[in-house]
């Protein structure tokens, strides 16, 4: 990590302040910012969540997040600072759960893609899951990707 | 050795690492086995859970030593 390119690799209990991610990523060379924000959904379709809980395996939960900003930095060269966070614990309808924010000099230097790429690998290879409460009781939820040899950092 | 478990696992063993009774090196395939002949209640889940070796993706053929930290879980569900 140079001063020029920070990495912000985070996972929390403390509710995500979106605006000093913000401040935190954007370095005197930048000119764009993208920001993507995961919120607990309160209604899917009639489906009505009424809380999320995330639990972390912190350890290997934080080295994954780094391999992420890794995988992001080696597939759009141009970006310059990235945030990763996730928060854990208990989160209620429209909080933010997960930050994943990307600078850049210029909006078409890649940013958008490296933050879609970002959600998107988080998604599938850093270890948190979330349990959802609605009327009728509580569940883990638990996602469809299963890791192979590629998935390794 | 212990085995750290999270989410379902950890709700159906009511804890969140269970004890295992292993010695010496042994693959992945084999630490699955161990884990459903020592804790019945986790056999059906550990044959199709992702596991984790020293913090990282491990899959069958992989060899685990009695040292290792070994974790048990599900398919990823954050963001």
């Amino acid at each position: 990590m140079t001063m020029d390119e920070p990495t912000i690799i985070r996972i929390t209990a403390d509710p995500i302040d979106l605006n000093a991610l913000q401040r935190a990523v954007t370095t005197p060379r930048d000119g764009a910012v993208v920001l993507f924000t995961g919120t607990v959904r309160g209604l899917t379709g009639a489906e009505r969540t009424d809380r999320l809980e995330y639990e972390a395996y912190t350890e290997m939960a934080l080295a994954k997040l780094r391999q992420v900003a890794d995988e992001m930095r080696a597939k759009f060269a141009l970006i310059h600072g990235i945030a990763l966070v996730q928060r854990v614990g208990e989160m209620a309808v429209g909080e933010p759960t997960v930050a994943v924010v990307v600078s850049a000099s210029h909006r078409g230097d890649g940013a958008f893609e490296a933050a879609r790429y970002g959600i998107d690998r988080l998604k599938q290879i850093v270890p948190v899951w979330k349990k959802e409460t609605r009327p009728d009781g509580s569940a883990w939820v638990e996602g469809d990707y299963l890791p192979g040899h590629q998935d390794r950092g | 050795m212990l085995v750290k478990l999270f989410a379902t696992l950890k709700d159906r063993a009511g804890a969140n690492a269970v004890t295992l009774a292993a010695d010496g090196e042994f693959t992945v395939r084999e630490l699955r086995a161990l884990i459903a002949a020592q804790h019945p209640s986790l056999a059906e889940l550990a044959a199709r859970s992702i596991v984790a070796v020293n913090q990282e993706f491990a899959f069958d053929d992989d060899v685990v030593r009695d040292t290792d930290e070994v974790a048990l879980f599900p398919p990823v569900s954050g963001g």
